[in-house]
């Protein structure tokens, strides 16, 4: 590499990204061949990929680790695999084996469970309800005939009101909207 | 085990899917300096990249059952690894550029972008141009930047680049030739 300091031409702009791909060996065949052609034309993306291999794999170099290195890194990453293997195994011992039988057994049982408490429940709101109604005094219970009663009662009070309506009737004015039918109705 | 090393990385991902976790080892031995170095280009510092990789080797055994073989295991394995190191970037802030003041001897020092032949002047420029660059890739946005480091760095095709970052080559071939563009731009007086 010349010590100078040169500049980093600028390739042709519809060319650019495809002399990219070219650089890295990814362009297919025709389109490799068609960079070659317009390459040879063209000074500027002849240099451009120029820099590209100039300035790319420089920055490609890896940190040279010595083999003590691998030696540690290995036996530390194999330590670290088995105390997490060692960590899951306390559980997996516990739920692991749930998940063959136990699982739609344990299911079964909470929901017989479930469905026990709920019967009970249900026993207990209907006895309730039976004992705060044998708890209420008799004078505060109406009887059904009674009920009866008070409901004529009410029927001849709207009878009687009826009747007193009936005899102060108004004279009837007819309207122009009600001449059809209200005419008619007074006849 | 000596015949384990010739089993292809599916049959021992297989094996491990069987129970058979000790082969892990072989795909630990296989893919140990990949994964080092990817998490390197990441961080650029050797202790993170280190805890990094290690981390990803326990997640990908932890995970070995979910692995479907829709993929290749070392695009699946390089997810784990690119997704870790991003997350590190993110939480830290900012990447620690441990090689900015080491000398291009220096064991894990990025070789200088120009070659300077010991004279003094040249070095000056030669650390100007290399910090440039490291500048410019730090400040790069995470996809272009990952899409630049397994192409340049870990030499991975652009289609198995799509898989690891999960998007189509045409994306990434866009994502490569914009971080190669900004390079480029931020070296542009040197060279």
């Amino acid at each position: 590499m010349e010590n100078r300091i040169a500049p980093l031409e600028g390739a042709c702009k519809n060319y650019e990204e495809d002399l990219v791909l070219y650089y890295y060996g990814e362009s297919g065949t025709e389109e490799r061949s068609a960079m070659e052609r317009h390459m040879a034309q063209c000074m500027p993306c002849r240099k451009f990929v120029d820099d590209l291999g100039r300035v790319l794999p420089q920055m490609s170099s890896k940190p040279e680790m010595p083999q003590a290195f691998w030696h540690s890194y290995f036996r530390e990453t194999i330590e670290k695999l088995d105390e997490q293997e060692a960590r899951q195994s306390w559980w997996r011992r516990w739920f692991v084996p749930m998940n063959g039988w136990l699982v739609p057994a344990f299911g079964t049982v909470a929901v017989a469970v479930l469905a026990i408490v709920l019967v009970i429940e249900k026993r207990d709101v209907v006895s309730n309800i039976d004992t705060a109604s044998a708890n209420i005094p008799a004078e505060v219970l109406v009887d059904s005939n009674q009920l009866e009663f008070f409901k004529s009662l009410e029927i001849l009070e709207s009878l009687s009101t009826l009747e007193q309506q009936e005899g102060v009737k108004p004279e009837r004015k007819t309207s122009f909207n009600d001449s059809g039918r209200g005419a008619k109705a007074v006849a | 085990m000596e015949s384990a090393q010739e089993l292809g990385d599916e049959e021992l991902v297989a094996l491990c899917q069987q129970g058979q976790g000790h082969y892990f080892e072989v795909l630990v031995r296989r893919y140990m300096e990949k994964a080092f170095h990817i998490a390197y280009d990441f961080t650029r510092n050797k202790e993170t990249a280190k805890d990094l990789s290690q981390d990803a080797f326990l997640r990908a055994y932890a995970n070995i059952k979910r692995f479907d073989g829709r993929s290749t295991f070392y695009t699946w394995f390089y997810r784990i690894v690119v997704n870790l190191c991003l997350d590190h970037v993110r939480r830290s802030g900012k990447v620690l550029w441990e090689s900015l003041d080491k000398t291009a001897d220096e064991p894990g020092g990025r070789r200088q972008l120009v070659d300077t032949q010991y004279q003094p002047d040249q070095q000056a420029i030669a650390g100007e141009a290399t910090r440039r660059a490291n500048a410019t890739l730090e400040s790069m946005p995470n996809k272009q930047r990952t899409a630049f480091l397994l192409r340049n760095q870990e030499g991975l095709p652009i289609a198995d680049i799509a898989k690891v970052m999960k998007t189509t080559e045409g994306t990434v071939r866009v994502y490569l030739h914009r971080a190669v563009a900004a390079l480029r731009q931020s070296l542009v007086e040197f060279v």
